[in-house]
């Protein structure tokens, strides 16, 4: 219950700061006019899709991409939306009052990351919309679309997750969002190198974001995809969870 | 017959960043009784309300409330201590409404009780007129006492001030003194301050603390002029150790 205490009154504190509908209104804007590019593409190129049964369809060439360019924003709007979750209590010495109302850093930390994944998913929803609201206008491959769905939520959720580390790490909001963004961009960047050079870059592909959310988007869901991304949440939050208790022990 | 102390500290020491910043303390408060303690900044009292409220973990030794150690049951922080620490903590995007009702629901108060409680205490803490104000944008005696008022939401047995007359004017530091006085009957309060006119004017017992330690622990006498001179006796010493 003190979880979700924790979690209603960040959501609030979010939903009442400029900031965040600031944001919400940059990145849905931006997605749709990137989502009215790729049906502008896909209308000019239907002729020749058409013409082959087993080719790319809207699913391939307009939902998908449109899902994955959110994961894409996400990797700046993540640390953007998390920076001052533990960082910003910190620096408005409101976390005594958090400890001293008998919260378990545990609860503080999984608070937190609630108020901060619903808000993500709930842009997530909104953006999944747009090319729902062509569906009665074309044949989408639903399973193809859940797969990516799934996909992106989950990512976006390691995304929060790394943000609630950086920001329980920080004392400055500003310092725990560059923090978060090298991470996840060295995570989604991890395996270029390899890309570009041709060569096998091995665990470290292993361990790139894009490795284990391509297949999603093209609708394959592996467990062993699903369980690379609890992983990073819960190592994520037992990061953040850690450093909070030891701020109760060390002071 | 004297009450049983409902508030105790055995032996509490506590070390930051590689410096024992306090030792051994022991003192105890009764019901109804106004405990100031009173030192120089960097004396210990911030670290060791601290530790009472249970925000810190004592490296050694135990804070009991009405004899439940505080370290077994962290529990019994969220019931029975009301805690306001040195630097207001305030969520400056919410009304003061909005603040009140989150931190009773952080503390597990039911709806209802929520809102009984809030009305209680903007009412008893004069701050009815800004209810529907952003927190953020009180005056700092208005902010002090919304503080106060989240410390005391939830009716607490035990109730911890760290410097609460900080930065208030005259006649704020006056108000804020008659209302802790009146809060004081049914429960054990600790003030911390380094100023002696503000455990003249609220405490019933002094604890002087210095570089960590319990200096001094008795009822306030009505000699002012001894417990002044004793402080700054105190002070000097440690003064002229360090220097």
């Amino acid at each position: 219950m003190s979880a979700l205490s924790v979690a209603r009154l960040d959501l609030k504190r979010l939903l009442v700061r400029p900031f965040a509908w600031t944001l919400a209104a940059i990145a849905l804007g931006a997605l749709a006019w990137v989502f009215l590019q790729n049906l502008n593409a896909f209308l000019i190129a239907q002729p020749k899709l058409a013409a082959n049964t087993a080719g790319p369809g809207y699913t391939d060439l307009v939902a998908v991409p449109h899902l994955l360019a959110y994961v894409q924003l996400c990797l700046l709007l993540a640390p953007l939306i998390t920076m001052h979750a533990v960082a910003g209590e910190r620096r408005a010495h409101t976390l005594p009052l958090l400890f001293a109302a008998g919260l378990s850093p545990a609860r503080i930390v999984l608070g937190k990351y609630v108020s901060a994944l619903l808000y993500l998913w709930a842009l997530l929803a909104l953006v999944a919309l747009m090319p729902v609201l062509l569906a009665r206008a074309t044949t989408p491959d639903w399973g193809q679309f859940g797969a990516a769905l799934l996909g992106c939520a989950l990512c976006v959720a390691a995304l929060a997750a790394i943000g609630i580390a950086a920001s329980a790490s920080s004392t400055h909001p500003a310092v725990a969002a560059i923090a978060a963004l090298l991470i996840v961009l060295v995570l989604a960047m991890l395996d270029t190198g390899g890309h570009l050079t041709g060569l096998s870059v091995g665990w470290l592909a292993y361990l790139a974001l894009p490795t284990h959310l391509t297949p999603f988007m093209h609708g394959l869901v592996a467990s062993v995809d699903i369980i690379y991304f609890l992983l990073l949440i819960a190592l994520a939050l037992g990061f953040a969870i850690r450093r909070l208790a030891a701020e109760k022990v060390r002071g | 017959m004297p009450e049983p102390a409902l508030l105790h500290l055995d032996h509490v020491s506590r070390r930051l960043a590689g410096r024992e910043v306090v030792s051994e303390v022991t003192f105890s408060v009764a019901r109804g009784e106004v405990l100031g303690l009173l030192g120089v900044n960097g004396a210990g009292k911030s670290t060791t309300l601290a530790m009472v409220a249970g925000v810190l973990r004592p490296d050694s030794g135990s804070v009991q409330i009405g004899g439940d150690d505080l370290r077994e049951q962290p529990e019994l922080a969220r019931r029975r201590i009301g805690y306001l620490p040195e630097n207001v903590p305030l969520w400056p995007e919410l009304t003061v409404r909005e603040y009140l009702d989150a931190c009773g629901r952080l503390r597990g108060m039911s709806h209802a009780a929520r809102k009984t409680a809030v009305d209680r205490e903007l009412l008893r803490l004069d701050l009815e007129g800004q209810a529907n104000r952003l927190s953020g944008q009180l005056s700092l005696g208005q902010k002090r006492r919304l503080g106060l008022a989240q410390a005391l939401l939830h009716d607490p047995q035990v109730l911890v001030l760290d410097e609460p007359g900080n930065g208030l004017d005259p006649i704020q530091t006056a108000q804020l003194r008659e209302l802790i006085r009146g809060l004081s009957a049914q429960r054990a309060t600790i003030i911390s301050t380094h100023v002696l006119g503000e455990v003249e004017a609220m405490c019933d017992r002094v604890v002087i603390l210095h570089a960590g330690r319990v200096r001094h622990d008795a009822e306030l006498a009505g000699d002012r002029g001894a417990l002044d001179k004793m402080f700054l006796q105190i002070a000097r010493e440690g003064a002229s150790k360090a220097a």
